[in-house]
């Protein structure tokens, strides 16, 4: 007879990364979670015009790619 | 000689004889035994699935001790202690006399969540409230997965001591979405310890965007607001205070802003995740009208009453996701649907509303990892 109970071991490994966004100009910067990291924490000088950027987003995504 | 050894010696023997045979007998075994046989099937696999659920129970315990041990630099050895939190139990209302229910089960989980803060404030020397918050969490987890384990054990060993072949079915039936929930209990675990948000979060990371920057004054516990401005509209945008693991009381804040505040808003609207049904895609967006707040009721029961008392429509924004997703570390896919939600948002506050109205906004869900 067939188990009912199903596997819980076919996920795949989830990357999480946190987005830095400048509030001037928009730019986006993608880098690995840190902890202590939090939305709408102050992240480093935006690149492009070297305002502080914060931190707008926090998500993981699969190290898989999905198809 | 008796009269079947003589019917026997008159019947030739031959194999097809013997086949069908065996095949009756095979019948008859089956039609007198086959539920025995089938709750010997369900036994095992109910066990094994049992196992499983005692592993992630230990698991989610030890995971609560070591947190409390490394990160919250717990005074003593917390074991004995988390040992007793996992086996309080919150008696619920009677419900024989409906009237003013909701009054008391809103108290006695009052009563629950401020026992729980005290408990875990003398379980850590820690007075960092994200880390409080999170260990707060982390015994809840640790809890609803030991509920699960002896509930489950309970019916198993029922079943079992019973014979009762419709228990242990029922229950063998019942164990894939079991598993499914204790399993997206244990991987939320990983996430609260490193306090990521999680997929629930969504209402307060679309309202944080609104919240930075501008002044915040608490308006019940552990629920934040702040003064936004949008096309001529004054915004009221409310959600649990983080980057704390916390969901707020937003039936209370509500109630308090519009009642005690005396703002008259022209609309409230909500942004909640919803869960999703099969085949739905993850960081779908769906609108709707009510309360968008799940949980034991309380808090929706408060906000349909403000709403309903103050004649103010209720708009909802819902992320569509898992059970698993919103529990777990946000998902590219629900986190993408923030800026979905923010058009969404602003389109529904140009529809129904006009300048120089008021308009409150309520990002509900665990605010962990999103701050304002």
């Amino acid at each position: 007879m067939m188990s009912s109970v199903p596997s819980s071991d076919k996920k795949s490994k989830l990357l999480v990364y946190s987005i830095e966004e400048c509030p001037v100009d928009g730019q986006k910067t993608k880098r690995a979670f840190q902890v202590g990291d939090y939305v709408t924490k102050d992240g480093a000088k935006c690149t492009k015009c070297g305002n502080q950027t914060r931190v707008s987003l926090v998500f993981a995504e699969s190290s898989r790619p999905s198809g | 000689m008796s009269l079947i050894s003589t019917i026997a010696l008159q019947v030739p023997f031959d194999s097809s004889s013997l086949v069908t045979l065996v095949w009756v007998g095979f019948f008859m075994l089956s039609f007198i035994y086959g539920t025995r046989i089938q709750s010997y099937f369900a036994l095992n696999d109910i066990g094994r699935g049992l196992n499983k659920l005692k592993v992630m129970k230990d698991k989610s315990r030890k995971e609560a001790i070591d947190y409390l041990v490394n990160v919250g630099k717990s005074p003593g050895d917390p074991t004995q202690r988390v040992d007793q939190f996992l086996d309080y139990v919150t008696i619920m209302p009677v419900d024989i006399d409906p009237q003013g229910l909701v009054g008391k089960i809103d108290h006695v989980v009052t009563t629950d969540n401020d026992r729980v803060r005290q408990e875990v404030s003398k379980l850590v020397s820690q007075t960092n409230p994200v880390t409080v918050s999170i260990s707060e969490n982390l015994l809840e987890v640790a809890t609803s997965l030991n509920m699960i384990h002896k509930i489950v054990r309970h019916f198993y060993l029922l079943g079992k001591k019973t014979n009762s072949y419709f228990t242990l079915i029922q229950l063998q039936m019942l164990m894939p979405m079991i598993i499914q929930e204790a399993d997206a209990l244990l991987n939320a675990v990983d996430s609260f310890k490193v306090g990521q948000p999680v997929g629930d979060g969504i209402g307060p990371v679309v309202v944080s965007k609104y919240m930075v920057g501008k002044e915040k004054r608490v308006v019940a516990k552990d629920t934040v607001m702040a003064i936004s401005e949008y096309k001529g509209r004054k915004l009221y945008m409310l959600k649990a205070d983080g980057p704390m693991a916390y969901v707020g009381q937003p039936g209370v804040a509500i109630r308090k802003v519009v009642e005690e505040m005396g703002v008259k808003p022209s609309a409230i609207i909500m942004i909640d995740a919803a869960l999703k049904l099969e085949g739905e895609k993850t960081g779908e967006i769906a609108e709707g009208v009510g309360a968008a707040i799940g949980g034991i009721g309380v808090e929706k029961f408060q906000i349909e009453e403000v709403a309903t008392h103050n004649k103010v429509p209720l708009y909802a924004i819902l992320v569509k996701q898992s059970i698993l997703e919103a529990i777990t570390v946000m998902r590219k896919e629900i986190a993408e649907a923030s800026e979905k939600v923010v058009v969404v948002l602003n389109r529904l506050i140009e529809e129904k509303t006009k300048e120089g109205d008021d308009v409150l906004v309520a990002g509900i869900g665990n605010t962990l990892g999103v701050a304002q």
